[in-house]
């Protein structure tokens, strides 16, 4: 982990005893209001969510003028959104994308399968809970959430980007084993 | 020179949803390629077992995202044959409203895509942005914007709206002056025109042999629609001709849904026109929801959906659910082994262009 | 062309049971060993499209029924196709010669129910990803069961209830 990313919920005003800390700390702040602004977001249709990206990024909802963007390569982004059901086969490629993607990286689930399964809550190929295998940072409820929904669930993302909560990569980081035993079980093999 | 594997998507912005392509490239000529679905697979069809038959269409309707009216009017089509009964005159009118309506929106869904894959990224913005007039209307009549969950078993949920066909009609008047942009904008476009013309050529006798369904088998020459052959909702009551075009390419694949999509802009007209002329109230035919039992048999419907034909197989033991619901999804044809035959030869570029100009649906060949 | 005299020509094919099922859709019956002729003859008669291969589990009666959905666009009539196999011994011809596209039909067949097509070349996993359980659109595949065993046991990885 890195330094600055320990200090969560602190900004520049607290004053701070050590002095050589203090540039870290404000330097972090900068830098997480930076990332705040400038959100980029792999371009992955996963599910049925992925129909009302396109109105989200056209002129009537404008993502754009959040400085969001979709990008083609998980390497350059910092947003994963998860649009919708997730099944095994799909599963196992989110992870992939998901670890390619440099840190500081966020995961907006989107709709109400990833959170518990939604109406597919009793077939055999989707999986109900993606929170098992990787850290969500924020959900968005309904089927399908609409486009406003997803504009104010970035807004939110961004308030906890500021503040510091928005921790999923420092939390895989951290129970990474559970994690990775989870995957382990539910998948045969990995390629 | 080497021949090189190359994995083409999921994660991918040229693919159409979650999808992939493996294809072996010479230089950029493709030499083989093998469509590799099931990333969207939910098992509706286990699924519909565990579920009472009225519960269908909010489950159904999943099938095929663009298109959803299109999925759960099948199924709500498959039961009513079953089950033997008619729906109202008013309920198919309002079906087919909501069904020509959902084929425009799927049209823009594809100008906007196929524009995107060739790099004329004003079209996508324009296309997608008209398309959520459409969704407007969907949202006073149904609630909803993409699943509407509104042609059940029976008939519609209920009726239309007062004043409804005329804010229809307005959507449509400004739909046809945009049409008359997008022409000059996208459909005389030298890259579009460049991109496709005499690309990935299908040929008539081609297209029948491999049971290629919908606007792409219409834009080879071969006259077939659901609607004319096997006739439901309204559509015999409406006045329409078959568009077809010659060339088989991807420019005429365009251009016949380009052709289509003024075609439902007047079947549109006709029907609101005849929906003003009828008595108000009686849309639907209501059974007993939780212990609807549905004499023994099998059943088949099929509706003309914006990519082909999209079929409903229905079995019922009598019981208050399906013994067995088989979807056969238009994508499984033109999606997968025409998919793979048509790509050999083509330039990489022309991977995504492809199969956006096929219209591919992923969610339906996986259900 | 009514219904009836359409049912009347293919009951010409020896052993088929036909039935009129309602406008525009007749279900005929085969038995198995006879269903690549009753196709091909099908075929012949205007049935020129195969629009899809659709499998039923009748656990029952321990047999799987394969439906092909034939349809004519001359007619404008669809023939069900109807043969059972056994379920001990799913196995059955492949009809890629008379049509190419089912292929990809029998494929799926193969994967969802378990039938194995002989002489088709392609029943490599289509849609499902290493699966090794029954076939799931088999009648004795619990997917709630199999839902409760495989996924809501895995506990959640920061800890928390179910
Ligand atoms: S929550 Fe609804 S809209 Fe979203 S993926 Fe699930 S079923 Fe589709």
């Amino acid at each position: 982990m890195v330094d600055d990313e320990k200090i969560v919920s602190e900004d520049m005003g607290v004053q701070v005893e050590k002095n050589e800390n203090m540039e870290m700390r404000s330097f972090g702040t900068v830098k997480r209001w930076a990332t705040k602004r400038s959100l980029w977001m792999v371009h992955y249709c996963t599910g049925c969510g992925g129909i009302e990206l396109a109105p989200l990024m056209t002129s009537r909802y404008d993502m754009e003028r959040f400085g969001m963007h979709p990008m083609v390569t998980p390497r350059q982004s910092d947003v994963l959104l998860i649009t919708g059901y997730v099944n095994i086969k799909t599963l196992k490629r989110i992870i992939r994308t998901y670890e390619q993607m440099p840190d500081p990286k966020y995961v907006i689930a989107f709709g109400s399968c990833p959170i518990n399964g939604g109406p597919y809550w009793d077939s055999y190929a989707t999986i109900n809970h993606l929170d098992k295998y990787i850290p969500i940072d924020l959900y968005i409820a309904g089927c399908m959430p609409r486009p406003q929904s997803i504009v104010r669930a970035f807004e939110d993302l961004m308030d906890m980007i500021q503040d510091g909560t928005a921790d999923g990569y420092m939390r895989y980081k951290k129970y990474y084993e559970p994690y990775k035993a989870n995957q382990e079980k539910i998948f045969r093999k990995w390629w | 020179m080497k021949e090189v594997d190359l994995f083409f998507g999921p994660q991918h912005p040229g693919i159409t949803g979650n999808f992939s392509v493996r294809v072996k490239i010479d230089g950029d000529t493709v030499v083989k390629a093998q469509a590799i679905p099931g990333f969207l697979h939910r098992g509706f069809e286990k699924l519909m077992e565990m579920r009472h038959w009225m519960q269908g269409p909010p489950l159904i309707c999943r099938i095929c995202v663009p298109d959803a009216d299109h999925s759960e009017t099948g199924y709500s089509m498959a039961v009513e044959r079953l089950a033997g009964i008619e729906v109202p005159e008013r309920g198919k009118y309002i079906r087919a409203l909501t069904l020509e309506m959902s084929r425009l929106s799927a049209y823009l869904f594809y100008f906007a895509g196929y524009g995107g894959s060739i790099g004329l990224y004003t079209i996508a913005q324009w296309a997608i942005g008209d398309r959520d007039y459409l969704l407007d209307l969907y949202e006073e009549l149904t609630g909803a914007r993409v699943y509407h969950i509104f042609n059940f078993p029976g008939g519609p949920r209920w009726d239309t709206p007062e004043g409804f066909e005329d804010r229809v009609d307005k959507v449509m008047d400004y739909l046809e002056k945009r049409l008359k942009e997008y022409d000059k904008l996208y459909f005389n476009n030298m890259v579009f025109l460049k991109r496709s013309q005499d690309v990935a050529v299908m040929k008539k006798s081609y297209a029948e042999k491999m049971e290629v369904t919908g606007p792409n088998a219409r834009a080879t020459g071969w006259a077939i629609d659901v609607r004319k052959d096997d006739p439901y909702a309204a559509y015999p009551d409406l006045d329409f001709e078959l568009i077809t075009q010659d060339e088989g390419d991807s420019y005429a694949r365009v251009m016949q849904r380009r052709l289509e999509f003024q075609q439902s802009i007047d079947l549109v007209r006709q029907i609101t026109k005849k929906l003003r002329s009828m008595p108000r109230g009686n849309v639907r035919l209501i059974p007993n929801a939780l212990h609807w039992k549905i004499p023994r048999g099998e059943a088949y419907a099929a509706v003309e959906s914006s990519k082909g034909e999209l079929g409903y197989y229905v079995v019922s033991d009598g019981g208050i659910s399906p013994y067995r619901m088989q979807v056969r999804g238009p994508s499984i044809s033109h999606g997968v082994q025409v998919y793979e035959e048509m790509i050999v030869g083509q330039r990489l570029a022309d991977v995504a262009a492809l199969m956006f100009s096929l219209d591919v649906c992923p969610p339906d060949i996986d259900r | 062309m009514s219904e009836q005299e359409i049912a009347e020509r293919i009951a010409k094919f020896p052993g088929a049971d036909v039935e009129v099922l309602r406008k525009g859709q007749i279900a005929v019956k085969v038995p198995a060993e006879k269903g690549h002729d009753a196709a091909a003859y099908l075929k012949k008669m205007g049935f020129a499209h195969l629009v899809a291969v659709e499998y039923v589990d009748w656990i029952k009666e321990n047999e799987f029924e394969l439906v092909y959905n034939l349809f004519s666009y001359k007619m404008k009539m669809r023939a069900f196709l109807k043969v059972r196999i056994p379920r001990d011994k799913p196995e059955y011809i492949t009809f890629m010669d008379l049509w190419p596209i089912a292929m990809t039909h029998e494929r799926e067949a193969h994967e969802m129910m378990g039938i194995v097509f002989r002489k088709n070349p392609n029943l490599t996993p289509f849609i499902l990803e290493d699966w090794k359980n029954l076939p799931p659109m088999r009648k004795d595949f619990d997917s709630r069961k199999y839902v409760k065993d495989k996924y809501d046991s895995i506990p959640f990885a920061e800890g928390g209830e179910q």
